[in-house]
C-alpha cells in the first residue's frame, strides 16, 4: 500500500508510469510534476516544496483514478449509495478525506490528505457503458480488494484499466440476448392475461424490435431514434392482432409489444438514489428514463396512427 | 388443483420474464438462475395476494418486492455481486406496463374528445391508470430497497 513519508517519491513515479503505460490521461501532467520533484530531490535543493509537489501529484493520480472508478461505476448502472461506500472503503485505506458531486454527465471528486493540507479535484465524464451487473460486481470487488490490502494502488489502476477496456468480454451475444428478450416479453404479454395467439405477436413483434435495435446500435445511432423506431416497428406488427384479428386478446398484444424498450433500470436506480437522498443523481436518471419512454410512445402513436386502428 | 397449476404458470412466466430482461443488464455468470427463482417467488406472492387474499394491487406489489429484496440479499454473497443484480431484473415482470399503456392511450385519446364529458371521462381515465401506474411502482422499487438498507452490511460486502 501506498503510505505516506519517504517511500512516496518512488510510489507515485511507479504509479504514473503505470498511467502512461495504461493510456490514462492526465498521467503526462502528473509525470511532469514528479519528474521536477524527483530532479529536486536529487539536487539537494528545495526538498520540502519537491515532496509537498510529489504529495500533490499523488493525490491527484488517486482523485483521477476515483473520478473514473465512479464514472465507470455511474456508467454501468450502479446505484450511488454503492458508489459512496466503494470509494469510501478505498479511501479510508489511504488515510484520504473525499466528497463526490453526480451531475447528469459527469462526476466531480474532490480529495484532500488527512490533514487538509493539500485538496485536489478531478471531473470525469460519466462512461458511456451498456447496464452491466457483471462491471459492477467486479469493480465493487476491486475495492474491497483494495481495502483489504490485497492490491496496492498501483495493481488497483491496472487492473481498473483492464476491467474498462475488457468489460464486454464474457457478455452474452447480442442475438442470444435476443432470444431471451422475446422469450421475456411473450411471458409478459401471458402475464398481463394475453391469450397463446398474442403471446406469438409479441414475440414477433419484439424479434424484429430488437434485430433492429441491434442494427441500429451496431451503427452508432443516438438511443432515442433507435427507442422510436423499434417502437414503432413492434406496434406495427403487434397491432397485427387487431387488423387480421389473430387474438383475443389484442389489446394486450399491442401493449406489450414495447414493453422490452422500457428503461426500467434508470427508473429504479432513480428512485435507489432519492431514497437515499442522491436527489440530482436521481432526477438527472429519472428524466433519462422519462425521455427514453416519452421516445417510446411516440414511436408507438405513430405505429397507432398509420395502422389506422379504432383505438385513436 | 386448478388455482396450483394458475400460481406455477404465474411463477413460471415471471421466471422466463426475469431471466430475459436480466440478460439485457448482463448480469454475472450463474445469477440468472437466481433471478428467475426470486422472480418467481415474488410474483407468485403477488398473485395469491391479489387473487386468493383480496389485497389491493399496490400492497400486493409491495409485499412481492419486500420478498424480492429479502431473497436477493440472502442469496448476493453466495456469488459475490450486488443484490441488485438479482432484485431489479426480477422487479421487472411486475412492472404495471397495461396501466401505463391505458394512461397513455386515454391521455392522447382525450386531445381528440368531443365536449367536456368525453374530455373529462378521458382524462379520467388517464389519471386513474397514472396514479395506480406510479404508486405500484413506488411500491415495488421501495419494498425492494427496504431490505438493503435494513441488512446494509450483508448487502455492501456481498461483493467481497
Amino acid at each position: 500500500m501506498l503510505v505516506y513519508g519517504d517511500n512516496i517519491n518512488s510510489s507515485t513515479l511507479d504509479c504514473t508510469d503505470d498511467m502512461a503505460r495504461a493510456g490514462i490521461s492526465g498521467a503526462g501532467r502528473s509525470d511532469s510534476l514528479l519528474d521536477s520533484c524527483a530532479d529536486g530531490m536529487e539536487k539537494g535543493t528545495g526538498c520540502a516544496s519537491a515532496t509537498r509537489r510529489a504529495d500533490t501529484a499523488h493525490l491527484r493520480a488517486v482523485c483521477h483514478f476515483l473520478a473514473s472508478y465512479a464514472g465507470a461505476m455511474l456508467g454501468c448502472g450502479a446505484t450511488c449509495i454503492r458508489i459512496f461506500k466503494n470509494i469510501t472503503r478505498m479511501v479510508e485505506t489511504l488515510h484520504m478525506e473525499w466528497d463526490m458531486i453526480v451531475l447528469p454527465n459527469h462526476v466531480l471528486i474532490t480529495l484532500s490528505d488527512g490533514e487538509g493540507k493539500v485538496t485536489v479535484q478531478e471531473s470525469h465524464s460519466i462512461m458511456k457503458l451498456p447496464v452491466s451487473y457483471q462491471l459492477n460486481a467486479r469493480l465493487s470487488n476491486l475495492s474491497w480488494k483494495v481495502a483489504e490490502g490485497k492490491v496496492d494502488f498501483v495493481m488497483a489502476r491496472k487492473l481498473f484499466t483492464h476491467l474498462i477496456s475488457h468489460h464486454d468480454k464474457g457478455l452474452r451475444k447480442p442475438w442470444s440476448v435476443m432470444l431471451l428478450v422475446v422469450a421475456a416479453n411473450a411471458s409478459f404479454c401471458r402475464l398481463f392475461g394475453g391469450d397463446v395467439a398474442a403471446m406469438f405477436l409479441v414475440a414477433l413483434a419484439t424479434f424484429v424490435g430488437y434485430s433492429y435495435k441491434i442494427i441500429f446500435l451496431k451503427h452508432k445511432w443516438n438511443v432515442r431514434p433507435i427507442m422510436l423506431m423499434c417502437a414503432f416497428i413492434s406496434t406495427v406488427i403487434g397491432a397485427g392482432g387487431y387488423i387480421f384479428s389473430l387474438s383475443s386478446t389484442p389489446e394486450v398484444a399491442l401493449g406489450t409489444s414495447v414493453l422490452y424498450l422500457i428503461p426500467g433500470i434508470p427508473y429504479i436506480n432513480s428512485v435507489s438514489d432519492m431514497i437515499a437522498a442522491h436527489y440530482l443523481c436521481g432526477f438527472s436518471r429519472f428524466m433519462q428514463g422519462l425521455v427514453l419512454t416519452c421516445c417510446i410512445a411516440l414511436g408507438m402513436m405513430a405505429g397507432i396512427l398509420l395502422m389506422n386502428l379504432s383505438i385513436f | 388443483m386448478d388455482v396450483l397449476f394458475k400460481i406455477f404458470q404465474d411463477a413460471f412466466f415471471a421466471a422466463v420474464a426475469a431471466i430475459g430482461f436480466a440478460s439485457i443488464s448482463n448480469p454475472p455468470r450463474g445469477a440468472l438462475k437466481y433471478c428467475a427463482l426470486i422472480a418467481a417467488t415474488g410474483h407468485a406472492t403477488r398473485f395469491c395476494l391479489l387473487n386468493y387474499a383480496g389485497v389491493h394491487i399496490v400492497a400486493a406489489s409491495l409485499a412481492g418486492a419486500l420478498l424480492i429484496g429479502i431473497l436477493a440479499v440472502w442469496l448476493a454473497p453466495k456469488i459475490k455481486c450486488p443484490p441488485e443484480a438479482f432484485s431489479y431484473p426480477a422487479l421487472l415482470p411486475m412492472i404495471p406496463g397495461m396501466y401505463a399503456y391505458h394512461a397513455l392511450q386515454a391521455f392522447i385519446l382525450s386531445l381528440s374528445a368531443h365536449g367536456e364529458d368525453e374530455f373529462q371521462h378521458l382524462f379520467y381515465l388517464s389519471e386513474s391508470n397514472a396514479v395506480i401506474c406510479i404508486f405500484i411502482i413506488l411500491a415495488m422499487v421501495i419494498g425492494q430497497m427496504l431490505p438493503i438498507l435494513v441488512f446494509k452490511r450483508r448487502s455492501f460486502t456481498s461483493t467481497r
